[in-house]
């Protein structure tokens, strides 16, 4: 009996050792996302999400039985986004940085992720500075931009909206509000289109009160309201413009981030009904079986339907993923960047016939933009209405455009 | 009196601050002590208003922001050879800034000086995101470069703002105990008397406003050189509060206090937040307790809510006497 | 400008007067009589919407729900006064010991929010009789507004009657001239506090569950209107009723034509009114007092 025990642990003795040097390597990322606040939801979103692209990513397997890991800290402000930043790298070893919601912490990471020579895939953040006038070769970017937005949007304006030419817009003041508009504005321009600026508004982010700029808009009686707000902004503005006629009178049109799944739940019934708006991932468009099936497990594993949030932080996991599998590691830096470069990964946002890629010359994923108009649809409650009535706008219609790129350069610097 | 045991805090602080190189623990921690150290700055020269002078500012943020962005604005204008001579500048800025500011909130006491600084500080940083083509606005600014010397690795940039802080500290610990000092502590204790003594409470409390603006400017300018980049968040109202947590966690009656306070709030937000997203309820815990039981701070803890340390009995005899 | 549209933005102006009245009136109160900078106010704002919410989840009636949530703030504004603000009554520099108290209580309140309820955006409807919008001719003002404003105006008469003609408002008045002496006279002054506080919060959780169904539910919307509403009352004078509503009015008003004629300038329009008042007037507007002056 006592040499069945020596035995025993003769055999753990040689055994725990041996499977620590030849045993799956951990490859981490480094994440940063905003939990706390308005924008808390994104990173709740994403969390599930990337948890879900894991699974997916470690059991199809990865070079040399390595597992792939997430480390997620809430980002709070720039300064302390940066030192968790330099923190993963330096303490944690992770190989990526990951995420970020707000664009101005991602401004702030991708220096660090510069300075370390660490490739930094962004998941949210759509600020089209970082895959434009700012871009550095160790930046991605799985989700899209303002840009491709807003030039989708101003190819539906000419295209599909008939006998307009008062235009107006509100947004929140600051960058991402006014990007929106700038950018809107350069693409009607490049199509030729004319039109007519009558009002612009610049409330605070996070105004809770939006009377009086409605009423605003009312008197200056606009035929297309551009919106360029996020979150809860969209739902408190909508509720309250509702009242006043204000859809009725006008054409809304809110193409970045209008559709966005959170403000329709959080609106149910009092979404009206044909206003314009797209969002970066829709949970009832295409109709594919991919998409249905992410849909279904982020249900599944969360309670609710996601954001757009988690579309982009699952993308860039596969992405990751991808580019270890077709270099066989994850540290060869420049190795890693060519494979991305160019990438083709089928993500359930692809129409069918589309695969989504990354644009080698900007790191910017390039996908198709559907914008729609809300339809009665309780299929995802809470919600009441969703997008329907789709127009597709192809991807290479919309990005890379050099042209915009020059502009950006000469209004915002490099 | 110059006892030797009021210079053993000094000696504690070297053994930190220069001992952390020795132990060397890694980049990342080198980059945490240097956040504590550039924060100890802003909270010292803070606590010169606020537990010296008894002034609760609630924008102190707007002179620490206003260091980190004219430091910030000329390192990208012109390039970093300058980069202390920038510091300095824009630590005069701030100081300018200060006089305007000061002259016209000292004219009020208590909760109505505490709004004003507060509204103050809110108009700047309101400012600095919509002139954004000067200051980029709520992107901030990146990329913000070191001086040739100072790259490569934190620890040189580390000790570069070693020898600035202690500097600035010597500096603020001279004023502390010099007759201008002890005229401020008056002041918080018993205002009437400084008048009956022939002094002016309102230009002396302009004095410590202008030099506590001055310090927070430098340590501003010091953090723009430690990430390279600055953000509006500088200036918003959580960071005066933060000003007013270092000096009361660590312990406003004593001069080290706000060091102290400044390592513990850094070191609680990046524990804490690695562990749980649910950090604002953790600090906020650590707080009310602080409130609660030790309302002297951390150096004050031998001297529990009510007793008073020996300088404070000192110049509570020559004030109340 | 047309007559059309100033009535348009004087209306809307009003309306957002109100609201921020509402919320100001609360933390006004408290400063006046219990001598507190409730910093925290914005917590009971929230705290009422996610009562009022979760009570509509299980019972789906708005004027149930308003009074659960009116309530419940209130009783957890008095706990905390109980329990932790007492103690520090009296203090040296008890004002910083206060900011840093209330400002700990919106760091845990927010979080205990996002714990209980999650981070997505709640919504909370306007009631059925509510709905809709009254046409005057040149504009248009939704029902539900001039439902607010009514209430803020019935705030403001109840207040004034009860803190001018009744003993008891008279007793809380006193309390707020002279904590030590009114108890020495045989007054319950720490009970006269703690009601008071109760009161107070109870309107911060009003004026939420009022704007819950213009706006949206979520952790982080107390600590959007505590700056605004401490804007207000600096214009009005701390601890002034009356001075709460007239700074109310000031920024709505001043905010609503700003929006017309210098709108890059909005945001930053009611920091400049509170400067200027505090520059010219330091008291605010309506207080008598020559306090806060050297």
């Amino acid at each position: 009996m006592k040499r069945k025990i020596v035995a025993l642990v003769l055999v753990f003795a040689v055994l725990v050792p041996l499977s620590a040097v030849y045993g799956a390597e951990t490859i981490k990322i480094g994440a940063l996302y905003t939990m706390t606040g308005r924008g808390g939801q994104y990173g709740k979103d994403s969390e599930v999400a990337i948890k879900m692209a894991l699974d997916e990513v470690n059991a199809k397997g990865l070079p040399g039985g390595a597992k792939l890991d997430v480390i997620i800290t809430d980002d709070k402000n720039p300064q302390y986004a940066v030192s968790v930043a330099k923190r993963y790298i330096t303490d944690d070893k992770c190989k990526f940085l990951f995420g970020i919601i707000s664009s101005a912490i991602g401004l702030a990471v991708t220096e660090v992720s510069k300075e370390n020579k660490v490739i930094f895939v962004g998941s949210d953040h759509a600020a089209t500075d970082l895959t434009a006038n700012k871009f550095q070769k160790y930046y991605f970017r799985s989700s899209n931009n303002t840009f491709q937005s807003m030039m989708a949007g101003a190819y539906y304006l000419k295209d599909e909206v008939k006998n307009w030419k008062k235009i107006a817009y509100i947004g929140p003041d600051y960058a991402y509000g006014r990007d929106q508009w700038m950018e809107l504005k350069w693409g009607l321009d490049k199509l030729g289109v004319k039109y007519e600026v009558v009002g612009e508004y610049w409330p605070k982010l996070y105004e809770p009160d939006y009377t009086s700029y409605i009423t605003a808009i009312m008197k200056a009686s606009p035929d297309i309201l551009v919106n360029g707000m996020w979150g809860g902004d969209t739902v408190s503005f909508i509720k309250q413009a509702k009242p006043y006629g204000l859809f009725g009178k006008m054409k809304y049109f809110h193409v970045d981030a209008g559709g966005n799944y959170e403000a329709m739940a959080a609106l149910g019934d009092d979404m009206p009904e044909g206003i314009i708006m797209s969002a970066r991932h829709h949970n009832n468009w295409p109709d594919t079986p991919a998409n249905k099936a992410y849909v279904e497990k982020f249900y599944k594993a969360a309670g609710r339907y996601p954001s757009y949030a988690a579309s982009g932080a699952y993308a860039g996991i596969l992405l990751i993923a991808e580019a270890i599998r077709k270099v066989g590691n994850a540290d060869d830096t420049e190795a890693l960047i060519k494979a991305l470069e160019g990438m083709k990964i089928q993500l359930p946002e692809d129409p069918p016939g589309f695969t989504s890629y990354i644009d080698p010359k900007t790191h910017q994923i390039v996908q198709v933009q559907a914008i729609g108009t809300t339809v009665k649809n309780d299929k995802f409650p809470p919600a009441k209405y969703m997008l329907g009535n789709f127009k597709i706008y192809p991807a290479d219609k919309l990005w890379p455009s050099f042209e915009y790129i020059d502009y950006m350069i000469k209004v915002k610097g490099k | 009196m110059k006892k030797l045991k009021d210079y053993l805090p000094w000696v504690c602080y070297f053994i930190f601050f220069l001992g952390i190189l020795i132990v060397n623990p890694g980049t990342h921690y080198i980059h945490l002590v240097a956040r504590v150290i550039i924060l100890s700055l802003y909270a010292v020269a803070f606590n010169l208003l606020y537990g010296t002078t008894g002034l609760v500012s609630f924008g102190h943020a707007l002179f620490y922001g206003i260091g980190a962005y004219i430091t910030g604005m000329l390192v990208k204008a012109t390039g970093p050879e300058f980069f202390l001579l920038f510091i300095v500048i824009g630590a005069a800025g701030a100081a300018l800034v200060s006089v305007f500011i000061g002259l016209l909130t000292l004219r009020l006491t208590g909760i109505y000086f505490t709004m004003l600084t507060l509204a103050f500080a809110q108009l700047a940083w309101g400012l600095t995101f919509k002139l954004y083509h000067f200051t980029g606005g709520d992107d901030g600014i990146q990329a913000i470069a070191k001086p040739e010397m100072l790259t490569g690795g934190v620890t040189k940039y580390y000790l570069f703002s070693f020898v600035v802080v202690t500097i600035c500290m010597y500096i603020l610990w001279r004023i502390r105990r010099s007759p201008f000092g002890s005229v401020l502590n008056c002041i918080r204790q018993n205002p009437q008397r400084i008048t009956f003594l022939g002094l002016n409470v309102y230009k002396n409390q302009l004095k410590a406003f202008v030099i506590s603006a001055f310090f927070a400017g430098v340590a501003g300018g010091l953090y723009a050189g430690l990430d390279g980049s600055i953000h509006p968040d500088m200036l918003h109202w959580p960071t005066s509060g933060n000003a007013i947590l270092m000096a009361t966690i660590g312990g406003m009656g004593t001069f080290f206090g706000p060091v102290v306070g400044s390592g513990i709030l850094t070191g609680l937000e990046t524990i804490v937040g690695k562990y749980t997203e649910y950090w604002s309820f953790s600090i906020g815990v650590v707080v009310l307790i602080v409130v609660l039981l030790f309302p002297r701070g951390v150096l004050g803890i031998k001297h529990l809510a009510g007793n008073k340390n020996k300088e404070e009995k000192e110049t509570e005899v020559v004030c109340n006497s | 400008m047309d007559i059309g549209t100033f009535i348009a933005q004087f209306i809307s102006g009003l309306s957002v007067a109100m609201l921020l009245f509402l919320v100001a009136s609360g933390l006004t109160l408290i400063f006046g009589v219990v001598n507190v900078l409730n910093f925290a106010h914005g917590s009971f704002y929230l705290l009422g919407t996610y009562f009022t919410y979760q009570l509509m989840q299980m019972f789906n009636n708005f004027w149930v729900g308003l009074l659960v949530g009116v309530i419940g703030a209130g009783i957890v504004g008095m706990v905390i006064e109980v329990l932790f603000l007492r103690r520090i009554y009296g203090r040296d520099q008890e004002g910083a010991f206060q900011l840093l108290m209330t400002y700990a209580f919106i760091l845990i309140i927010d979080d205990v929010v996002k714990f209980i309820w999650g981070p997505e955006y709640k919504t909370i409807p306007k009631p059925a009789s509510l709905m809709g919008s009254l046409n005057l001719g040149t504009t248009i003002v939704p029902t539900y507004n001039i439902f607010i404003i009514v209430v803020g105006l019935l705030v403001v008469l109840f207040a004034w009657y009860f803190l001018t003609k009744t003993d008891k408002g008279k007793m809380v008045r006193a309390s707020s001239l002279d904590r030590n002496m009114l108890g020495l006279l045989g007054t319950n002054v720490p009970l006269i506090m703690t009601l008071v506080f109760g009161v107070a919060t109870a309107m911060g959780g009003l004026a939420g569950i009022l704007a819950a169904p213009l706006r949206t539910v979520t952790p982080g919307a107390g600590v959007e209107v505590i700056i605004d509403s401490m804007i207000v009352v600096v214009i009005g004078g701390f601890g002034n009723f009356w001075g709460a509503l007239l700074g109310a009015l000031i920024i709505g008003e001043v905010l609503s034509f700003g929006i017309l004629w210098m709108p890059e300038l909005a945001t930053v329009l009611t920091f400049i009114v509170m400067i200027i008042v505090l520059i010219v007037k330091p008291e605010g507007l309506l207080s008598k007092k020559m306090v806060g002056r050297k």
